[in-house]
């Protein structure tokens, strides 16, 4: 399995974010990156070897945790990077932020606004 | 029983009728504080207007089936109708400078298709610094909070 680089390319750019920015975000140096990008498989060479003597290909016998769960550690990664340069801001507050800002605007403000009216009507 | 929609198509029409008809106005509050990712919790939309007397704002208005409900000496400037029951009128920003030089803080945000001004997290935070009621004051460090969140993120772009 081969990093696919043209791939990550279009997600960042759908993303609307640089190559760069992206590997700041997920704290890979490009150096890291580039020598990923330069191998034929990405995975150890153990998982290949069980994988070739099983006649599967390796992602038969990978497991992937749900794509929430990696967007979860990435931004729980950015909230840690928050705190890093911020160190009295509050967790949730930095957490909650950018939790909303994956969702469009306008539905930030239709939460905001539910919010009130809950805390409205207790 | 479910919960009414909050927010709604109808509720935005007056936005987007605001922006077509050219009205200088800005968000301002904890709903721009929302719309730029703040968890703040708000029940109204406060919008800043440059001018009330502007025969553009009532076009908005009533195509909207609102109406505009001048200030009496006990009532601040209103408006009215289903469809703009959800918007207040802001009169003064305490802390801020004049309309058009807060109107350089704003930024565009998009609310569904129609981009409308915001004012900035920064300038919402000044205001809540200088009108320091106990209800500013609670919300201060969850804008703080967010307004660093989002300065690190510009700096990651």
């Amino acid at each position: 399995m081969k990093l696919d680089t043209d791939r990550i390319r279009k997600l960042c750019s759908k993303r609307g974010l640089t190559l760069q920015a992206l590997l700041q975000h997920a704290a890979v140096s490009r150096t890291a990156y580039y020598s990923l990008a330069r191998k034929v498989s990405v995975l150890p060479v153990s998982v290949r070897a069980i994988a070739g003597e099983l006649g599967v290909a390796p992602s038969a016998i990978l497991e992937e945790a749900p794509p929430a769960e990696w967007r979860t550690r990435a931004l729980l990664r950015r909230a840690a990077r928050v705190l890093d340069r911020h160190p009295h801001a509050a967790f949730e507050n930095v957490w909650h932020t950018l939790v909303l800002l994956e969702e469009p605007p306008v539905d930030r403000l239709r939460r905001s606004l539910l919010r009130g009216r809950a805390a409205d009507l207790h | 029983m479910a919960a009414p929609p909050i927010f709604t198509e109808e509720e935005q029409a007056f936005l987007r009728e605001l922006v077509r008809q050219r009205v200088d106005f800005m968000i301002v509050g904890l709903a721009a504080a929302a719309l730029q990712g703040a968890p703040a919790v708000t029940q109204d939309i406060d919008l800043w207007f440059r001018d009330l007397g502007d025969p553009h704002l009532q076009e908005a208005l009533r195509r909207v089936g609102g109406v505009y409900i001048p200030p009496t000496p006990s009532t601040p400037p209103m408006l009215g109708g289903r469809n703009v029951a959800l918007f207040d009128i802001v009169v003064t920003m305490h802390g801020l400078d004049g309309f058009d030089r807060e109107m350089e803080n704003t930024i565009e945000v998009a609310i569904g298709r129609t981009k409308v001004k915001v004012l900035s997290l920064e300038r919402i935070i000044a205001s809540k610094k200088a009108t320091n009621r106990e209800k500013d004051r609670r919300v201060l460090p969850v804008l703080e909070d967010a307004a660093a969140t989002l300065r690190e993120r510009r700096r990651g772009k």
